[in-house]
C-alpha cells in the first residue's frame, strides 16, 4: 500500500544509519591518504607507519600532514567533543599521530612548524604521570610542540626548559602532597628571570587554592582543559587573564 | 484594534486535520498545516531540579534526549518539542535562555545526524500574577518581556499561557457567576492580550522566531477541569462549554495582533479559532490524560495540525522514561491520521474521531468542526468588541446545545443552562455599558486593579 | 608483673587497640580513635606534615594520641609487659622517629639525590623507653614488624598472612580496602604484591556526607521494591535496620531511629551500586531531578562523590588486573577473595564484585575484618611471628610490583578515568583490554559464597568492651601578634578544625590537629587579612 512509505508516516532511520555507516568521512579525495585518515581515527599506530611510508614514496610529507593526519585527528577531535570517543582513544590515535609525524619529519629532514611550544612535566619527586601522558597527548593532537620533560623532574630542569624553549605555557602534574611543592618554587624562579609564563598545575592532591596562591599559577581540574588553555595562552592571554577565566 | 469580521474558512466540510489555511515553516524546517500532522511532546521537568540551573538544564537535556532517540528508534520522521517554562526559567530570563540554546544544539544534533525533522517551542510562564502585581508596569511584566527577548534567538516558536482576568475570573468561577466571567476572559482579557501580544510579535519578528498563539488555559481549562468528568458536581458541564467559547474571543486575539499560529496546545478553544483564522493549530486530547481528564479525548484531533500531550513530568516507567513513551504515542496517533490523509481517507478518520465524542458532553459537541465554525461565525459577526463578540458567541454555544436532541443533559445541567442564556440575554448591548456594570459589580474584588487593564 | 600485652594497629585513619591477658590469651578491652592525631587524610599528607614541621613534631602527636588511647583501656598499664605494633611503614616511622623521606617521594632520581633510595625496613624490638614520653613501664618491649617495599608495610603482611592465602592450592586475591589499597595475588603459592592509590573514598572522606565507620554511620543499603532500607552501624558497631528511603527524593518514607549521621565508604558503595543497579546511575551522572541519591533527611550523594567513589574502585579494579597481568593469569582464574579492613569487613561483598572490587568469577569471599590489629595481637601472644613477618617481607619483595611505575597499570586506570569520569561504555573498556592484550574483565556470571569470619573489624572487644577516643589530638591554642580576631579564618576552614575565644587583641585560635586538612591546605593563613596566621606556629605548639 502506498501510505506506508508515504513522506511523513515514517523514516527508516536504521537504513539511513546503515547508509551513513559504510560510508566514512571523507577528508581526503585521494584514497592512500583517506585510508590514512581513517586508521588514524582507528587508532592503528603499526598500521599509519606502513602507510605514512608508502605515501611517503610517491607524496611531499607535507602533503601527507595537511591532507592525512591532520584532518585525520581532526575527525578524532570531533568524534570526541560528541561524546562518541574517549579518553583512551584519543590517546591512541594521538600517539598514531605522531609516529606518523616522526617519519615525515624523517623524510623532509626537518621538524614541521607547530602552532607553539608547551613545557610539561610531572613534580619532582613524584612518578604519577597519567595526567601528563593526557595533557601530552591531547596538546599533541591540538597541533601544539609538547617539550616533554617526563616525570621526577627537577625545579632547575624545568626553569631551564622554559628559558631554552620559550614556550607559550608550563605544565606541572603531582598526585603527591609532598611533591607539588616544588611548584611554587618554580614559578618563583620563573619570576626572577622574568619569564612571564602561563603554569598550569593539576593533579590528585593540587587544590585550586593551592595554585592559585602563587604568581604564573593556573589550577587545571582536569587534564583535558589543557588544549584550551594552550590556545588561549597562544591568543596572547596572561597567567591573570587565564586565572580569571579558568578558575573561581 | 479592528476585530476579524470574516471566516477563513467558508463552512468546517473544508476542515481537516494536518492542513491550514495558512500554513507556517519554522526554522527547523517544520512546515506546520502544511498536509501533515506533527507529534508536539510537552516533556516537564521533575519538582527539585529547577533547584539550579545546571540541574534544569540536565533535566531537560535528559527528557530531549530520550525523546529525540526514540523519534528516531520507532521512525516518527517529525517532531516538535516544547517547554512550558517553570517559574525560575522566567523569573531568570538568562535560565530560560540557556535551555532553549541547548535544546536548539540537540535538535541541530538529531537534524545532523539522523535528518530528523524538529523544532523547539519555548512558552514562556507568565509570571505576572494579576492579583500581585500591575500587569504592565511591574518588574514581573518586564521579565516575561525579558524572556521572549532571550529566547527568540533560539527557539523556533514561541508562546505564553498569558494571565489577564484570571484574578476576576476565579472570583466568579467559584461562585457561578457567567456575567463575572465574561467580564474577566473577554474584557479583562482580550485588552491584557493586545497589550501583550503586539510586544511578542515584535520581539518575535525581530529574532525570526515564529509567534505562535495564546491559551484561555488558565481560565477555560480551570472551569473544564472543575466540571471534571460525569461524577463531579461543582460546576456544571455546560457553564465550562460557554466559557469554552467566551475564551475563543479572547485566544483569537493573539493573532489579530500578527501572531501566525500554529496555536498553543491546552488552548481547546482552537478549532474555532482555525475555522476563523486558518491558522494552523496545536491540540490535546487522550493523549494528554497524563495531564487531565477530557470528555473530548478523539474528537480534538479533528482539525489539529500539531498532536500534543499538554505536559509529562519526567519519570522512569517499564516501556522508558515518560518523553520517549509519550512521544512515541502522539508519534503513533499522527501516523495513523496521516496514512488516512495518504489513502485519502481523511474525512472519513476525521469522521470517526469527532462521532465517537460527539455526544459524550457539552465540551466535545460545541467542539466538532460544524459547532466550533457556527461559534466562529456568531464571533466574527459580531465584532464590534471583545464583549458584543464574546457574548454572542456564548449564546450561539448555548443555542446549539440546546438544538440536537442526542445530546442528553441531567435536570441540573438543563435547568444550570437555561439559567445562564437568560443572563446572557440580560446583559447590556454595548461593551461600555457593560464595562460600567462590571467596575460597579467587581471594582471592590480583592486584587483586581482596573489600571492593569487601562480601565 | 608484665602480665598484659597491648596489641595496636596504626592506621592511616586512627588509631585501634587492644590490652590482652598474656596467660590465657583473651582480649580484655578494645580503645579506637575516629580520627588520625595528625593532620590531613593520608599517608601522604602525615609525611608533608613531617617533612614540614620536623618529624619529631608528628612523632609527640603519634604518641600523645597513642597514649590516650592506651589510657582508654581501662588496664593497669604498668602491667604491660608488650606492646606489639602494625601498621603501613609511615605511621611505623613517624612513631619511632625514623627516615621518612623516602616515603614522600616515588622519583628515583629524587630519591638518589637525597640519599634515601632504596631503604629497607626491618624488623625491630625496642625497649618502650626509646620512644619518648610513650605510657609504658620500663622495660617493656615493642615489637615493630618489617616492611616489603616503602609503600607496602607491615599492614600487607598482616593481610597476607592472616588470610593464610600463600598456604592454600588456589589462585587467590587479597585486598586491604583502604585509601592505599594494599593487593596480593597468589598463583601457584607465589605471591605478587602491588599497593593502589585508592584515594580516602573507601574509607568514607572525601564524601559530601562521608565519615569513617563509627556508630550512626550508614554502612549498607539493601533494596526494599519499589525503595530501599538504610542500614546503619549501632553503638557496638553491628549492622541495623534504619530508614526506608527513596533515592530519588529527600525525606524518609518511614523513618528509623537513630537518625544517620553519615555514610561509610562501604555505605557509599551499597548506595552506588543499587543506584546503578535501578538505572539511576550512569557514571558519572546521577539521573535524579536534582542530580543528587538520596539517604533520607540532608543526607546525599553528589555527583562529585560518585566520581570520588569511582576513581577508588577504578584504582582497585585497575590494580587486580595489573597484578593479574603481572602473575601471567587471566582475572577469571581468580576464584577466591579475602577482602579486609574496616570497609572490607563492612562492605557487602556481592555488591562490591557487581561494581568491580572483587574479580567477577571469584566464587568465594572471605571478610576478614582487620588485619591488622589480628596481626598485632598474633604478635604480642606468639612468639616467631615477628621472624615469620621478616621471612615473608624478603620473599615478597622479589615479586613487587610498582602501579606507579607500571605502563599496564596506567593504561587500566587510564580505561577506569574514562568509564567513571567520561562515561565511556563497559564494553569500549572491555575492547581497550582486549586491544592492550590484558586480562580479560567480564561481567559476574553468579553470586559468590561470603564467609564473614569476624562480626566487626575489631573482632572481640573484650569483657571491658569498646571506648572510643574522639579527639585524638589535644587542642593547641595560641595568639598571634596582630590577630584582630576577625575569624576569617574560622570561616575558611574546611574542616572546621579552628575555634576562637577571646575579642579583639585578646583573640586566641585554637585548632585540632586531627581534624585539620594539613599543611597542603592552608586556607586558614591565606584566609588572614593581616597576614599573621602561621600555622606552623599552632602545631608547633
Amino acid at each position: 500500500m502506498a501510505a506506508a512509505s508515504a513522506p511523513g508516516i515514517l523514516t527508516r532511520f536504521d537504513l539511513r544509519i546503515e547508509a551513513a555507516r559504510q560510508q566514512a568521512r571523507q577528508v581526503s579525495v585521494d584514497p592512500l591518504l583517506q585510508k590514512l585518515a581513517e586508521s588514524l581515527v582507528l587508532g592503528r599506530e603499526e598500521e599509519i607507519q606502513e602507510l605514512v611510508a608508502q605515501a611517503l614514496r610517491t607524496k611531499d610529507p607535507m602533503q601527507v600532514i595537511a591532507q592525512g593526519l591532520l584532518p585525520g585527528m581532526k575527525e578524532v577531535s570531533r568524534l570526541w567533543s560528541e561524546g562518541a570517543y574517549f579518553l583512551p582513544q584519543v590517546i591512541l590515535s594521538s600517539d598514531a599521530m605522531m609516529a606518523g609525524f616522526a617519519l615525515c619529519e624523517k623524510k623532509l629532514g626537518r621538524s614541521v612548524e607547530k602552532k607553539a611550544k608547551v613545557v610539561t612535566h610531572t613534580a619532582e619527586g613524584d612518578i604519577h604521570d597519567i595526567g601528563q601522558v593526557i595533557v601530552n597527548a591531547l596538546l599533541n593532537a591540538a597541533g601544539f610542540e609538547v617539550v616533554n620533560l617526563g616525570a621526577d623532574v627537577p625545579v632547575e630542569t624545568v626553569v631551564e626548559a622554559c628559558r631554552l624553549h620559550q614556550p607559550i605555557m608550563v605544565t606541572g602534574t603531582a598526585l603527591m602532597t609532598t611533591t607539588m611543592t616544588a611548584f611554587p618554587k618554580i614559578a618563583a624562579r620563573l619570576k626572577e628571570l622574568n619569564l612571564r609564563i602561563p603554569f598550569v598545575c593539576g593533579g590528585g592532591a593540587v587544590s585550586e587554592d593551592y595554585v592559585t596562591s602563587f604568581d604564573f599559577g593556573i589550577w587545571g581540574k582536569e587534564a583535558s582543559q589543557a588544549p584550551g588553555m594552550a590556545e588561549d595562552a597562544l591568543r596572547g592571554l596572561g597567567w591573570e587573564a587565564m586565572r580569571d577565566k579558568w578558575n573561581g | 484594534m479592528k476585530l476579524t469580521g470574516t471566516m477563513a474558512y467558508r463552512s468546517s466540510e473544508e476542515m481537516v486535520f494536518g492542513k491550514a489555511l495558512k500554513p507556517v515553516e519554522t526554522r527547523g524546517g517544520l512546515r506546520i498545516g502544511g498536509g501533515m500532522v506533527i507529534p508536539e511532546l510537552v516533556p516537564h521537568p521533575r519538582p527539585g531540579s529547577e533547584m539550579s540551573l545546571k540541574t534544569l538544564l540536565r533535566e531537560f537535556e535528559r527528557a530531549n534526549q530520550d525523546a529525540l532517540e526514540r523519534c528516531v528508534a520507532v521512525g516518527h520522521p517529525q517532531v516538535e518539542l516544547e517547554n512550558e517554562h517553570v517559574f525560575q526559567m522566567t523569573h531568570n530570563p538568562s535560565w530560560g535562555m540557556e535551555v532553549a540554546s541547548q535544546t536548539a544544539r540537540q535538535l541541530q544534533e538529531f537534524r545532523e545526524k539522523y535528518g530528523l525533522q524538529a523544532s523547539y517551542r519555548a512558552t514562556i510562564a507568565d509570571v505576572r500574577r494579576p492579583e500581585m502585581v500591575d500587569l504592565r508596569t511591574s518588574d514581573r511584566a518586564r521579565e516575561v518581556l525579558e524572556s521572549f527577548e532571550a529566547c527568540a534567538p533560539f527557539a523556533d516558536i514561541v508562546s505564553i499561557e498569558s494571565l489577564g482576568g484570571k484574578e476576576l475570573f476565579d472570583h466568579s468561577l467559584i461562585r457561578n457567576d457567567l456575567t463575572g466571567m465574561l467580564f474577566a476572559q473577554a474584557v479583562l482579557g482580550g485588552r491584557d492580550m493586545e497589550w501583550l501580544w503586539r510586544q511578542i510579535v515584535r520581539i518575535a519578528g525581530k529574532h525570526g522566531c515564529i509567534a505562535g498563539g495564546d491559551t484561555d488555559c488558565s481560565q477555560a481549562n480551570t472551569a473544564m477541569f472543575m466540571a471534571g468528568g460525569y461524577l463531579s458536581k461543582d460546576v456544571p458541564q455546560t457553564l465550562a462549554a460557554l466559557c469554552r467559547a467566551i475564551a475563543a474571543s479572547r485566544t483569537l486575539v493573539a493573532y489579530e495582533c500578527g501572531a501566525t499560529g500554529p496555536g498553543k496546545d491546552c488552548a481547546y478553544e482552537n478549532p474555532i479559532v482555525k475555522a476563523i483564522t486558518g491558522v494552523p493549530i496545536s491540540t490535546e486530547g487522550k493523549t494528554a490524560a497524563c495531564a487531565h481528564m477530557s470528555l473530548c479525548g478523539n474528537v480534538m484531533a479533528a482539525v489539529c495540525d500539531l498532536w500534543s500531550n499538554e505536559a509529562v513530568e519526567y519519570h522512569r516507567m517499564f516501556g522508558g522514561t515518560t518523553p520517549a513513551v509519550f512521544v512515541e504515542m502522539l508519534g503513533y496517533d499522527v501516523a495513523a491520521m496521516n496514512a488516512a490523509v495518504a489513502l485519502g481517507s481523511q474525512k472519513q478518520y476525521q469522521a470517526c474521531l469527532i462521532a465517537s465524542d460527539r455526544y459524550r458532553g457539552p465540551h466535545g459537541f460545541m467542539l466538532c468542526p460544524d459547532s466550533a465554525w457556527a461559534i466562529g461565525k456568531a464571533i466574527t459577526d459580531n465584532n464590534g468588541s471583545f464583549y458584543s463578540r464574546a457574548r454572542a458567541a456564548a449564546l450561539k454555544c448555548g443555542e446549539l446545545l440546546q438544538s440536537d436532541p442526542k445530546l442528553e443533559f441531567t435536570a441540573f445541567e438543563r435547568q444550570s443552562l437555561q439559567g445562564y442564556l437568560l443572563e446572557l440575554e440580560g446583559l447590556p448591548s454595548t461593551e461600555e455599558d457593560f464595562i460600567d456594570l462590571c467596575l460597579g459589580k467587581y471594582g471592590k474584588v480583592k486584587g483586581f486593579r482596573p489600571a492593569s487593564y487601562g480601565l | 608483673m608484665a602480665g598484659l600485652a597491648i596489641a595496636m594497629d596504626l592506621g592511616t585513619s586512627g588509631f585501634r587497640a587492644q590490652a590482652i591477658d598474656r596467660s590465657t590469651g583473651s582480649v580484655i578491652s578494645t580503645a579506637i580513635t575516629t580520627r588520625h592525631p595528625l593532620p590531613g587524610a593520608n599517608v601522604m599528607d602525615h609525611v608533608h606534615f613531617a617533612l614540614d614541621l620536623g618529624v619529631e613534631t608528628a612523632q609527640r602527636l603519634i604518641i600523645r594520641a597513642a597514649n590516650r588511647v592506651l589510657a582508654s583501656l581501662g588496664v593497669p598499664l604498668e602491667e604491660v609487659g608488650r606492646l606489639a605494633l602494625c601498621g603501613n611503614p609511615t605511621q611505623l616511622a613517624l612513631l619511632q622517629g625514623t627516615e621518612i623521606r623516602d616515603l614522600a617521594f616515588a622519583g628515583r632520581r629524587k630519591l638518589r639525590a637525597l640519599g634515601v633510595l632504596d631503604q629497607v625496613r626491618e624488623a625491630r624490638v625496642l625497649e618502650a623507653r626509646a620512644l619518648p614520653d610513650l605510657d609504658l613501664p620500663v622495660g617493656c618491649e615493642v615489637l615493630i614488624p618489617p616492611a616489603v617495599r616503602h609503600e607496602v608495610g607491615a599492614d600487607a603482611l598482616a593481610m597476607i598472612i592472616q588470610s593464610g592465602i600463600l598456604e592454600r592450592d588456589e589462585t587467590a586475591i587479597s585486598t586491604d580496602f583502604g585509601t592505599n589499597a594494599e593487593m596480593a595475588i597468589v598463583h601457584r603459592r607465589q605471591a605478587t604484591t602491588g599497593s593502589s592509590a585508592a584515594g580516602a573514598a573507601l574509607e568514607g572522606q572525601h564524601l559530601t556526607f562521608g565519615m569513617l565507620a563509627v556508630p550512626g554511620a550508614i554502612s549498607d543499603l539493601e533494596p526494599e521494591p519499589p525503595h530501599h532500607r538504610i542500614v546503619q552501624l549501632d553503638d557496638r558497631m553491628l549492622p541495623i535496620a534504619g530508614s526506608r528511603i527513596d533515592l530519588e527524593r529527600p525525606g524518609p518514607i518511614e523513618a528509623g531511629a537513630p537518625r544517620p549521621a553519615g555514610i561509610t565508604g562501604t555505605g557509599a558503595l551499597a548506595i552506588l551500586e543499587q543506584a546503578i543497579d535501578s538505572g539511576l546511575v550512569e557514571p558519572p551522572r546521577i539521573s535524579t531531578a536534582d542530580a543528587r541519591l538520596h539517604l533520607g533527611e540532608e543526607i546525599y550523594l553528589s555527583e562529585e562523590d560518585v566520581v570520588e567513589a569511582g576513581k577508588a574502585i577504578g584504582a582497585v579494579r585497575a590494580g587486580h588486573i595489573t597484578l593479574c597481568h603481572e602473575a601471567g593469569i587471566a582475572l577469571d582464574q581468580v576464584r577466591t577473595a579475602y577482602i579486609s579492613g574496616a570497609s572490607g569487613t563492612y562492605v557487602d561483598a556481592r555488591k562490591a564484585q557487581r561494581l568491580g572490587l572483587i574479580p567477577p568469577q571469584v566464587r568465594t569471599v572471605y571478610q576478614l575484618g582487620n588485619t591488622s590489629l589480628a596481626m598485632a595481637r598474633d604478635l604480642a601472644l606468639v612468639p616467631g611471628t615477628l621472624e615469620r613477618m621478616s621471612a615473608l617481607a624478603r620473599q615478597l619483595r622479589q615479586r613487587h610490583c610498582l602501579f606507579g611505575a607500571s605502563p599496564v597499570f596506567k593504561r587500566v586506570f587510564l580505561l577506569e578515568l574514562a568509564y567513571w569520569v567520561e562515561g565511556m561504555p563497559l564494553s569500549q573498556y572491555r575492547e581497550f583490554l582486549a586491544r592492550y592484550g590484558l586480562p580479560a574483565l567480564r561481567p559476574p556470571s553468579a553470586l559468590p559464597q561470603v564467609v564473614r569470619t569476624v562480626e566487626r573489624d575489631l573482632g572481640e572487644l573484650g569483657r571491658l568492651g569498646l571506648k572510643t577516643v574522639s579527639d585524638p589530638a589535644r587542642s593547641v591554642q595560641w595568639r598571634f601578634p596582630g590577630c584582630t580576631g576577625c575569624s576569617l579564618c574560622l570561616a575558611d576552614c574546611p574542616e572546621g578544625a579552628l575555634s576562637l575565644s577571646g575579642r579583639g587583641a585578646q583573640a586566641l585560635i585554637s585548632l585540632d590537629p586531627s581534624r585539620c586538612d594539613g599543611v597542603g591546605c592552608r586556607r586558614c593563613e591565606r584566609a588572614c587579612p593581616e597576614k599573621v596566621f602561621r600555622l606552623d606556629e599552632l602545631f608547633r605548639g
